[in-house]
């Protein structure tokens, strides 16, 4: 009987669920936060991702993975979606959802690229271009937890009209957060203006000796430097986490 | 493309590994049979063709293959996996 429980319990946690769209917010040109309403969420982990599916009308179904935005102590799910040129499931979360809109997800999925307050830090975080989303659901949730863990984010960018969350990294007071934009800096531009290097995270910090945890993400070559350089500069591999996304259909 | 682009980590596949065992596969550790190391599933790199293929992070040794036919998914494990399921 109670392995009955323990099963159903399980089958529960990764079954499809009806999404609502609440709210949308244009984050960049091509970015957009979706804000969602799940009857049941039962919570999740920062760093942690969903599944959706649509389905057309003909049956066809069309699966994607996107990381969640928001903190797990805020009301509301948000996902933030890049436009992916040709990827049918972005093009229709960034160009076409409407508010009222429905689509099913499942999750939250993983617990391997998470952190939790009570994890500690230091904390690097390492992002490339819309990688930025899973570890701004860790410094959304280190803020409302009011922690002051030690957190340094490292965001590389082509141009500063693409990067998401601006105005929000900005307010994020006690975080050490470094831009670089790899392809074009606006006249009095005082971050860095080159691809990540050694040099670059030895500035960002925290030392290796500090032995922080580290979470990388961004597109699959864009986390192999990152993760080369952090092992070259003396960051324990164990302590370097990664998620890559690639081009998996958009 | 280059073969960098290819392929992802053990994670992107959480759901699909979640919906086939019933649990967070990601945080499971497994040790290679070939280079003896130990990663969790979800530092595995993950490589998609006719067929999902996981593969050790360190020496590219196959841990896990997974075909999805029309009826049903076959699994093939290699390596050494511990697997804990709570209760």
């Amino acid at each position: 009987m109670a392995r009955a429980a323990l099963l159903g319990r399980l089958a529960s946690r990764i079954r499809w669920q009806v999404a609502t769209v609440r709210d949308l917010r244009e984050e960049t040109a091509e970015t957009r936060t979706l804000v969602l309403d799940v009857p049941d969420w039962r919570g999740h982990l920062a760093g942690q991702h969903v599944d959706v599916r649509l389905t057309a009308e003909d049956g066809y179904q069309a699966e994607r993975s996107y990381s969640i935005a928001s903190a797990p102590e805020s009301p509301k799910l948000e996902l933030t979606v890049e436009h992916v040129p040709d990827g049918e499931v972005s093009t229709y979360f960034v160009e076409d959802l409407l508010v009222g809109d429905r689509f099913e997800v499942r999750g939250p999925i993983g617990g391997h690229f998470t952190w939790r307050v009570e994890d500690g830090g230091p904390l690097l975080l390492v992002a490339g271009g819309s990688g930025l989303v899973p570890l701004m659901a860790m410094l959304r949730h280190r803020a409302a937890r009011g922690s002051d863990v030690d957190a340094r984010l490292l965001l590389s960018a082509r141009r500063l009209h693409e990067v998401i969350y601006r105005d929000e990294l900005a307010a994020l007071g006690d975080v050490g957060v470094s831009i670089t934009l790899t392809r074009e800096q606006p006249d009095g531009w005082q971050g860095f203006g080159r691809r990540i290097d050694a040099e670059m995270l030895e500035a960002v910090g925290p030392p290796p000796a500090s032995a922080p945890r580290v979470f990388v993400c961004g597109p699959t070559g864009f986390v192999e430097q990152a993760a080369d350089l952090l092992v070259a500069l003396g960051h324990d591999p164990g302590a370097i986490r990664a998620e890559r996304f690639g081009p998996t259909g958009g | 493309m280059s073969d960098e682009d290819l392929w992802l980590d053990g994670n992107a596949i959480a759901g699909l590994l979640a919906e086939l065992f019933g649990i967070d596969m990601t945080t499971v550790d497994r040790a290679c049979a070939t280079c003896g190391r130990h990663h969790e599933v979800g530092a595995h790199r993950l490589y998609r063709g006719a067929g999902l293929v996981l593969r050790c992070p360190s020496c590219d040794d196959v841990a896990m293959q997974i075909a999805v036919l029309p009826d049903r998914r076959v699994l093939t494990l290699r390596g050494s996996w511990t697997v804990e399921v709570p209760g």
